[in-house]
C-alpha cells in the first residue's frame, strides 16, 4: 500500500504516461516496446455512473483503458493499483460536441471594403464545390492532430472526448470525435465520422455570393438538392440531358450520404434556430441538432416542437452599460431581459423537455464555463440534466454512446474526480482519460494542518498550520506566552509531498534579532526537521495534533433566483403578454368605408363572426356572447396594405451579387420581431408584400405577411397570397450608384437588362423543356439517366412562365417600362404591377393594354436622375387610364401613414376620396392577389380593419384599434399601458443590474442580438462582412 | 470630346425647348415688384400674432401691409381681389435644409450641400443657392415662401442665410445672411453604426476624442477673438475671423444634435462662452425640455414624421415632441432638413396638430417662431400691419390634406407663379390622353 501511495504522489500534476498507450497497431517494430502495465482501482468514491445514477462507497476498476468492473460490491484485484478515493466523487468524462480542438482554425477573411471589387467565382481545385463557403469534401479527421495544450485546457474543466470541424462556411465538413489525451491520433479517434457541421455565415470566403442570409438559405438548399440529384446522376451514361458526362464533385459526393451522416447546425439566436429548422426539415435532415445560442427561452414551445437535440453555449451576457445615467439611453428593455433570464435558460428548455448538451463553444475564455454552469443550476437546472448534458446526450449527439458518456464496464475509463458535488462547489482534482490518468492537483494530498510542539533554542514553540496542502498558512506562539500574546505569522511555506518549509522571525517572538529556517517533513503524522538558526542546525520533532474539523457537509444548491422580467410576444419593447386571441364582435354606428361598389356607409354596424366579416349593416342586434365596441364617431376601413415593404427583412434585404437570383427567398428570412411591425399596426397597416432589393434585374422571391405582432416568423405569412418576384430596372441594377468598383457586372446599361431578362428567361425554357422531357420517359428509361438537376434559379422563372408566379417590378422611366412590356409579350409571361413607375403617367396606356397594375409613391422625386420626371398627378393620371394604382411605401416610416399618403392624390389632383382609399386597400389586395380575402369591407371577407378617431384620409386621423382577421393587434389604450409596463420593468432591471454590482459586468458583451437597421430597397453589400463594412446608400429607392 | 458632346447636345434641346417655349414656358419668372395697391376681401386670416380673423379684408401697398380689418375700403388705383371664405396665412417659412443647394441627390455634380474638413465656419450656403432649381416652385405651390439653407459637413458647418423663393439669383433671393453658424455635433452615443459595429469603448473614445476636437476650434477662435480686440493678430485667419461675429453675439449659433447627451454638451458650450444656442434635429429635445426652455435654448426641430429613435420608445414618440415643447415653454420650429420634400413640412406641422399642438401653435411653428429663430421676425412671420406681403391663399385648412389648396402666393406683395414643374409634365401627358 505504501508503494500505490508514493506512485501516486510522484504523479501528482503531471500527466502520466504508464498504460494505456500501447504501441501503434500499425507501425513496424522500432526500439524497446513499451510494456508498462495499467490496472487501476479507485476505492470509496461516490459515483455517478450516469446521470441519476449513483453509488456511495463504489470501486471502480480501470483495465487497459477501459472500465472492467463498476460496484459497491467489487474487490480490488491483485496486481491492481489502489487510489483512495473516498474523499472524492467521480463523473464519467465530459463530451464537447461542438469543437475545433486539433484542427487548425481557418484564417478569418480580411476586412473588407465596399470600395473592394466583387468577386463573382470560385477558385476550383480538385472537385470542390462552385461556392467557396461549401467545404463539404472535407473529413477532418484527415487534418487531426493532438493539441496537448488544448486538451489540457478542455480536460481542466472535466471533457475528456470533444467532436470537431473546422468552424469555416456554410457546409463546413465532417467532424470527427477524439479523446483528449495525447497519443498517437489513430488510436485517440472515437468516431472518424461524424456529422456535417453547418452555419447560415459563409466565413472566409471571398466570393460576394452569397452576400445575405437569405443568399445563405438558397444556396443551402440548392446545395442540398444537388446532393440528391448527385446521389441519383453521377456514374449514368446517357448524355440525354447534359452535353458531357455528369462531372464530378467532391462537396456533392460527401454530401449525397448527409441523412446518414447527420448534421450540426450553428445558429445565432431563436429566430436562426427556427430558420435552419425548417431549412433541414425540407430535406428530411431530422436528425441534425442545433447549436443554440441561449435564446431558446423566448420560443419554447417552437424550439420543444421542433423535437431536435441542442448544444447550449453558457457565453452568458454581460449586463447591459447603466452605470451611467447617460449610457442607458442606448439600453434595450431586450437585452436587460435576456440578461437577466439567459441564465435560466438551460433550466427552461429542460423543463420543456427539450434534450441538450452542453459546450464550451462561443466562451471567450473557458474558464468562464463552470461558474456559468453553476449559475444555470442556480437558476434552476438540475444536476442531473447537467450531468447528462454533458455525458450521454453529447455522446449520442456525437454518435459514440457506446463508448464514452458512461462508468459501466465495457466504456472508455474517462472519468472525472472531482471534491463533493461539481455543480455546486466541487472542484475538478484529476480526469483519466483511455485510462491515462490527468491530475489538476494532488489526490489525497498530506494533510499538514495542524498543531505541532517544536523545541526552538530551549523555548517551546507552537506551530499551527491550517489549509491544504497547496495553500498552507501558519503562526507560531511561544507555548510559554501570555494568552494574549500576539501570534508570528509564519513566511515563505513551502510544500512538496510530505516535505515541509518556512521560515520564522523571532525578533517578534523572542526579541532573538534572526529567522528561523525550518525544513522536514510529515510522515504518519511525526514531523521531524532542522533549524536554521545562526548559531547552527537544531534537529527537533513533533507529533501532528489535527485540527477540529471545520468543513460542512456538502449541500445541494437550491434553486434561488427571483426573475423579474417578463416574456412577451415578441419579447422586446411593446411585445404583448400572450399571443393575440381572435374574437367575436359587434362594432356599432361606424362610418364604413367598404373600398367595395358600396362606397363609404354611415352609421353602421359590422359584425365579425370567426375572423371574418359577417354581417354588415344599421341597426344590427348583437349576438349572444360578442363584445361590443362603440364606434360612434369612429371611420372604419379595411386594413391598409402595402405593395412595397422591406420592414421586418433579416439580415440582407438585396442578394445584388448575381444579376439573376430569383433563387433566394424573402419568407426564408422574416423578422418577426421588427418593431416596425407594431408601428405598422399603429398607422393603420395589416399586410404588406415584402419585396427583396432591386439590385439586379431578376431578383428574389417576395413574402406577402400580416402583421400578426406576436406570432413566430411562419405565423406572418400570408397563405392566400400567390407566390410574386422582384424584377428591377434602370440605375440600381445598372450599378450607377455604387462607386468605382462595380463597373463589370453585366448589365452595365438598361440595353443590357433587356439582354439579361431575355436570356435568363430563354434558359428557363429550355430547362423546363428538359423537366418536361424527362418526365414523359417511364420508370425503367428513367432509371438508366442521369436525371435533370433542379436548378431553384430557373424553377421560379419557369412558375412566372407557367403563371403561378407574379411579377413587381421596380421601374422608373418610360423606356424600361416599355421594353418589359415588350419583352413579356415576346417570351410570354406577363407583369402584374410596376412598382414605383414613376414615369407612369407616360405609359400608362400600354400598361393598362399588357394589364398591369401600377404601385407608386405620392410624391417622391428628385433623388435620383431616374425620378427626374416624378409628378405627385402620377396616381391620377394612370388610374384616369384604367391602371389599376396603389400607392406604396417602400419604407417603414411612410408605411404608417399610406392614408396619408393616398389622401396626396385627393389633394393634387381631385381623386375621389373612397378611389384614394381603395389605393391603400382594395387595389394593392387585387395586386397581390389577395382581394378575395381582404381589402375591402365585405361580408365573407377576412376581417382585417382599422378603426380611426376621424376621416381616414385627414392629416388628423389616428388609428384607434387595428384587427387582423378578427384578432386584435393594436389598441391605442392598451399601448399606453405598454409604455407604462415596460418603463417600469426597465427601471427595476437596471436596479437589478446596479444591484448586482461588479458581476453583472462579467460575461459576453457580443451575447445580445443586434438590432436590424431600417431596409431599404438599395440597401447592398456583404451582410456576412458587417463588422468590417458595408455599403450602404441612403435615401434613394 | 465627351465634353463638347455633352454641350452639343445641351444646346439641342435649348434651341428644341425655344420651338415649343409658348406652349409651355419652361420656367417660372419671377413676380414683379408690386406697383399699385391690392386689396385682397373676405378672407379667414389666421395672422397668428393675433388669432384668427373671419371674413377680413388685408390692404398691400409696397410690398407691405397697410391695413387689416372688416370692410376696407379700396384706395384709388388699387386692384380689389375678392378671395372669399379662403383662408390666408402669413407665407410658410421652412428652416434648416438645402434647397437650392442639391438638385439631384444622387448626382454629384448637383449637389452642392457638403464641403470637405471640419472648419468651414467661412462659407456661406447662399452663393450656391440656384434659385432656377426645378425644385423651388415645387416648394412654394405648397405655400412656402422663405427657406433657410446651411451648409452640411461636419463639426464647424459653415453659415446659413434665410431665402425668399422666387429670386433671379442667391443675391435678390437673400432676406437674412448669415443666419447663423451651424455645427455638426459629434456623437454621443455608445452604439456604433449596425454598419459597421465597434465595442462601446472604443465608440466612447472616438466621442471624447471628436469632442475635444470641437472644443478645441472654439478655443483657438476665442484665442483670435481675444487677440483680436487686443490688435494682436498677424493677419487674417479667414476661419476664426467669421468666427468673431459669434462670440459678438451677433451670429448665433445652430447645433445640429439629436441625442440628449449631444444637446447637453452643446449647452455646457454655448454657456461657456455665452452663445445664443439653437438645436437643430433636436430628437431628444423633449428629455430635456424644461431645461431647454429655461436656457432659452432654441429647437428646430427635424423629425415631425419621423421614427421613433430607440426601439424601446413609443411608436409616437417623434410625433409627440411639438407638444412637449409647447407645454415646456421652449422656442421651437420644425423642418424636414431635406430638399423636395420640403413640400411636406406643412403637413408634417399638421401632423403635430393631431398629437397635441393647436392650429394656431403649429402655425406658429412655420411662421413667426421660424422667423423668430432666423432672426426676422419684425419684418416676416406673421399678418401685421407693417410686415411684409408675403401671404399664402389656401382654399380650406392649410394643414390637411382634405383642404390644403394654394391659389395664390406673395412674397412682399409680389405675386408668385405658382406653376411648376410637375404640373407641366402632368399638363404635357394630359394632351397624350386627349389626344387618344
Amino acid at each position: 500500500m505504501t508503494k500505490a501511495r508514493l506512485s501516486l504522489l510522484s504523479s501528482a500534476l503531471l500527466t502520466v504516461f504508464t498504460a494505456g498507450s500501447h504501441a501503434d497497431q500499425t507501425t513496424p517494430l522500432q526500439g524497446i516496446i513499451d510494456k508498462t502495465p495499467n490496472f487501476i482501482a479507485l476505492t470509496g468514491a461516490t459515483v455517478y455512473t450516469e446521470p441519476g445514477k449513483k453509488l456511495q462507497n463504489a470501486t471502480v476498476l480501470i483495465a487497459d483503458g477501459r472500465i472492467s468492473a463498476v460496484g459497491t460490491k467489487v474487490s480490488v484485484p491483485a496486481g491492481y493499483q489502489q487510489i483512495d478515493a473516498s474523499r472524492y466523487t467521480l463523473y464519467p468524462g465530459f463530451i464537447d460536441p461542438y469543437t475545433q480542438y486539433g484542427i487548425e482554425a481557418a484564417k478569418p477573411a480580411k476586412p473588407g471594403s465596399y470600395r473592394d471589387a466583387p468577386v463573382y467565382k470560385n477558385e476550383r481545385k480538385g472537385g470542390n464545390a462552385s461556392n467557396a463557403a461549401i467545404h463539404a469534401e472535407h473529413n477532418w479527421v484527415d487534418q487531426f492532430q493532438p493539441d496537448s495544450k488544448a486538451a489540457a485546457e478542455l480536460r481542466k474543466l472535466g471533457f475528456t472526448a470533444a467532436q470537431s470541424a473546422r468552424f469555416d462556411g456554410i457546409f463546413r465538413g465532417q467532424a470527427f470525435v477524439s479523446a483528449l489525451t495525447d497519443g498517437l491520433p489513430n488510436e485517440l479517434i472515437l468516431n472518424p465520422n461524424g456529422p456535417q457541421f453547418m452555419a447560415f455565415s459563409k466565413g472566409s470566403s471571398k466570393q460576394s455570393y452569397p452576400s445575405s442570409l437569405m443568399g445563405s438559405i438558397a444556396l443551402i438548399r440548392q446545395t442540398l438538392s444537388d446532393a440528391n440529384w448527385y446521389n441519383q446522376a453521377y456514374g449514368k451514361t446517357d448524355v440525354r440531358y447534359f452535353n458531357e458526362p455528369i462531372e464530378f464533385n467532391a462537396a456533392l459526393q460527401s454530401l449525397s450520404n448527409i441523412e446518414r451522416q447527420g448534421a450540426i447546425f450553428e445558429t445565432a439566436d431563436d429566430r436562426s434556430l427556427l430558420r435552419a429548422h425548417q431549412l433541414l426539415t425540407e430535406f428530411k435532415l431530422d436528425n441534425a441538432a442545433m447549436v443554440g445560442s441561449g435564446y431558446e427561452y423566448v420560443r419554447l414551445d417552437e424550439v420543444k416542437a421542433m423535437q431536435r437535440k441542442l448544444i447550449l453555449p453558457l457565453n452568458f451576457p454581460a449586463a447591459p452599460a447603466v452605470e451611467q445615467v447617460a449610457d442607458q439611453l442606448d439600453v434595450n428593455l431586450a437585452d436587460l431581459r435576456h440578461w437577466e433570464r439567459a441564465p435560466a435558460n438551460a433550466a427552461a428548455l429542460a423543463n420543456a423537455g427539450v434534450p441538450f448538451a452542453l459546450t464550451t463553444f462561443k466562451l471567450k475564455d473557458k474558464k468562464d464555463f463552470w461558474p456559468n454552469l453553476r449559475k444555470a443550476v442556480q437558476h434552476g437546472l438540475s444536476a442531473d440534466t447537467a450531468l447528462a448534458a454533458l455525458t450521454t446526450v453529447p455522446a449520442a449527439i456525437a454518435g459514440v454512446a457506446d463508448k464514452v458518456g458512461k462508468i459501466a464496464p465495457g466504456y472508455q475509463a474517462d472519468l472525472v474526480l472531482a471534491t463533493g458535488d461539481l455543480f455546486a462547489d466541487g472542484e475538478i482534482i484529476a480526469t483519466w482519460v483511455r485510462g491515462q490518468q490527468h491530475s489538476i492537483k494532488a489526490i489525497a494530498p498530506v494533510q499538514f494542518a495542524g498543531d505541532y510542539q517544536l523545541n526552538l533554542n530551549g523555548k517551546v514553540v507552537k506551530i499551527t498550520l491550517k489549509g491544504e496542502a497547496d495553500k498552507l498558512s501558519g503562526e507560531a506562539t511561544l507555548l510559554a506566552a501570555p494568552a494574549d500574546a500576539k501570534a508570528v505569522k509564519l513566511q515563505h511555506i513551502h510544500t512538496q509531498q510530505q516535505r515541509l518549509q518556512f521560515n520564522l522571525n523571532l525578533t517578534e517572538l523572542s526579541g532573538d534579532k534572526q529567522i528561523a529556517q525550518f525544513n522536514g517533513q510529515l510522515l504518519d503524522n511525526q514531523l521531524s526537521g532542522l533549524w536554521q538558526l545562526t548559531t547552527g542546525s537544531q534537529a527537533v520533532t513533533a507529533q501532528r495534533q489535527p485540527l477540529p474539523d471545520s468543513s460542512t457537509p456538502d449541500k445541494a444548491v437550491k434553486p434561488d433566483v427571483k426573475l423579474i422580467s417578463s416574456i412577451t410576444f415578441p419579447n422586446r419593447a411593446y411585445g404583448l403578454p400572450a399571443l393575440a386571441k381572435q374574437q367575436n364582435v359587434h362594432i356599432k354606428n361606424a362610418t364604413v368605408w367598404t373600398a367595395e361598389q358600396d362606397g363609404v356607409l354611415e352609421n353602421t354596424d359590422v359584425i365579425v363572426r370567426n375572423g371574418k366579416f359577417d354581417k354588415i349593416g344599421k341597426n344590427l342586434s348583437t349576438p349572444r356572447g360578442f363584445d361590443v365596441i362603440d364606434a360612434s364617431g369612429m371611420h372604419l376601413t379595411p386594413g391598409m396594405i402595402d405593395e412595397h415593404s422591406h420592414v421586418a427583412i433579416e439580415a440582407g434585404v438585396n442578394e445584388g451579387t448575381d444579376a439573376v437570383t430569383s433563387e433566394v427567398r424573402i419568407g426564408d428570412v422574416l423578422n418577426p420581431e421588427d418593431i416596425n411591425l407594431y408601428r405598422g399596426l399603429a398607422g393603420g397597416t395589416t399586410t404588406a408584400q415584402l419585396l427583396h432589393g432591386s439590385a439586379n434585374p431578376i431578383g428574389g422571391q417576395a413574402q406577402v405577411i400580416q402583421f400578426r405582432w406576436g406570432e413566430s416568423a411562419e405565423g406572418l405569412k400570408m397563405r392566400a397570397a400567390p407566390p410574386s418576384i422582384k424584377f428591377a430596372l434602370g440605375e440600381n441594377v445598372k450599378q450607377s450608384n455604387w462607386g468605382d468598383a462595380f463597373t463589370e457586372r453585366y448589365p452595365q446599361t438598361r440595353i443590357g437588362v433587356e439582354t439579361t431578362i431575355r436570356d435568363a428567361f430563354v434558359a428557363a425554357k429550355e430547362y423546363n423543356a428538359k423537366l418536361a422531357a424527362y418526365n414523359k420517359l417511364s420508370k425503367r428509361q428513367r432509371e438508366q439517366v442521369a436525371p435533370p438537376r433542379i436548378d431553384y434559379r430557373l424553377q421560379a422563372l419557369v412558375e412566372i412562365l407557367n403563371k403561378q408566379r407574379f411579377i413587381h417590378t421596380h421601374s422608373y422611366v418610360a423606356s424600361e417600362i416599355l421594353m418589359l412590356i415588350e419583352l413579356a409579350d415576346e417570351l410570354g409571361f406577363s407583369i402584374t404591377t410596376f412598382t414605383h413607375i414613376l414615369e407612369g403617367y407616360k405609359t400608362a396606356k400600354e400598361m393598362a393594354a399588357h394589364g398591369a397594375s401600377a404601385s407608386t409613391f405620392a410624391d417622391w422625386w428628385a433623388y435620383k436622375m431616374e425620378v427626374q420626371d416624378a409628378i405627385p398627378t402620377n396616381a391620377c393620371l394612370m388610374a384616369e387610364q384604367g391602371v389599376n394604382v396603389s400607392i406604396n411605401s417602400d419604407d417603414a416610416g411612410l408605411q404608417r401613414r399610406l392614408n396619408q399618403e393616398a389622401a396626396k392624390s385627393v389633394m393634387y389632383c381631385g381623386m375621389s376620396e373612397h378611389d384614394a382609399l381603395k389605393m391603400v386597400t382594395i387595389n394593392p389586395a387585387m395586386q397581390l392577389k389577395i382581394d378575395g380575402v381582404t381589402g375591402s369591407i365585405k361580408v365573407g371577407k377576412q376581417a382585417d380593419f382599422v378603426l380611426w378617431n376621424t376621416h381616414p384620409l385627414s392629416v388628423y386621423s389616428q388609428a384607434q384599434q387595428t384587427w387582423i382577421g378578427g384578432t386584435k393587434y393594436f389598441d391605442i389604450n392598451i399601448d399606453k399601458q405598454l409604455k407604462q409596463q415596460l418603463e417600469a420593468e426597465k427601471a427595476a432591471l437596471v436596479q437589478k443590474v446596479l444591484n448586482a454590482g461588479d458581476a453583472a459586468k462579467a460575461g459576453d458583451k457580443d451575447a445580445y442580438k443586434q438590432e436590424e437597421p431600417e431596409w431599404h430597397c438599395e440597401d447592398q453589400g456583404d451582410w456576412w462582412q458587417i463588422g468590417q463594412h458595408l455599403h450602404r446608400h441612403s435615401h434613394s429607392h | 470630346m465627351t465634353f463638347n458632346k455633352i454641350c452639343l447636345s445641351l444646346s439641342v434641346a435649348a434651341i428644341a425647348g425655344l420651338n415649343i417655349g409658348s406652349a409651355a414656358a419652361h420656367d417660372m419668372v419671377p413676380g414683379k415688384a408690386q406697383s399699385s395697391p391690392l386689396l385682397l376681401t373676405g378672407l379667414t386670416v389666421h395672422t397668428v400674432t393675433n388669432g384668427v380673423k373671419a371674413d377680413t379684408d388685408v390692404l398691400i401697398i409696397d410690398g407691405k401691409i397697410a391695413a387689416l380689418g372688416q370692410g376696407l375700403a379700396a384706395p384709388e388705383g388699387a386692384t380689389v381681389l375678392a378671395l372669399d371664405g379662403k383662408h390666408l396665412y402669413p407665407g410658410l417659412i421652412a428652416l434648416a435644409n438645402q434647397l437650392g443647394l442639391i438638385e439631384i441627390e444622387a448626382v454629384r455634380s448637383t449637389d452642392d450641400s457638403t464641403e470637405v474638413t471640419q472648419t468651414n465656419p467661412d462659407i456661406k450656403a447662399k452663393v450656391a443657392y440656384n434659385a432656377d432649381s426645378e425644385v423651388i416652385p415645387t416648394i412654394r405651390s405648397n405655400g412656402f415662401a422663405y427657406s433657410m439653407v446651411y451648409p452640411s459637413g461636419s463639426m464647424l458647418m459653415g453659415q446659413s442665410s434665410l431665402m425668399q423663393l422666387d429670386a433671379w439669383n442667391y443675391q435678390d433671393a437673400v432676406v437674412a445672411d448669415g443666419t447663423g453658424l451651424h455645427v455638426r455635433w459629434p456623437n454621443a452615443s455608445t452604439l456604433g453604426s449596425r454598419w459597421n459595429p465597434k465595442p462601446a469603448d472604443e465608440v466612447r473614445k472616438a466621442n471624447a476624442k471628436q469632442l475635444e476636437a470641437l472644443q478645441q476650434y472654439f478655443k483657438d477662435a476665442k484665442a483670435y477673438y481675444d487677440a483680436e480686440q487686443a490688435g494682436l493678430n498677424k493677419g487674417v485667419d479667414s476661419r476664426w475671423h467669421e468666427m468673431l461675429a459669434v462670440f459678438d453675439g451677433k451670429r448665433p449659433l445652430f447645433v445640429h444634435a439629436d441625442d440628449e447627451r449631444q444637446i447637453r454638451q452643446a449647452m455646457l458650450l454655448a454657456n461657456e462662452y455665452q452663445l445664443k444656442l439653437t438645436i437643430v434635429g433636436g430628437r431628444d429635445s423633449w428629455r430635456l425640455a424644461e431645461e431647454l426652455a429655461a436656457a432659452k435654448v432654441a429647437v428646430i426641430y427635424t423629425a415631425p414624421y419621423g421614427l421613433p429613435t430607440r426601439g424601446d420608445e413609443n411608436y409616437s414618440q417623434a410625433f409627440v415632441v411639438p407638444k412637449t415643447l409647447q407645454d415646456a415653454g421652449v422656442q421651437y420650429a420644425l423642418s424636414l432638413d431635406g430638399y423636395w420634400d420640403t413640400r411636406n413640412l406643412v403637413f408634417a406641422a399638421g401632423q403635430a396638430i393631431s398629437f397635441g399642438l393647436t392650429q394656431e401653435q403649429a402655425l406658429r411653428s412655420v411662421t413667426i417662431n421660424a422667423a423668430q429663430i432666423a432672426g426676422v421676425a419684425d419684418k416676416i412671420g406673421s399678418i401685421e400691419v407693417g410686415k411684409a406681403a408675403s401671404l399664402v391663399v389656401s382654399e380650406g385648412d392649410i394643414f390637411d390634406y382634405l383642404g390644403h389648396k394654394v391659389t395664390h402666393l406673395w412674397i412682399d406683395g409680389r405675386a408668385v407663379d405658382l406653376n411648376n414643374r410637375h404640373k407641366q409634365l402632368h399638363d404635357k401627358y394630359q394632351q397624350r390622353i386627349n389626344q387618344g
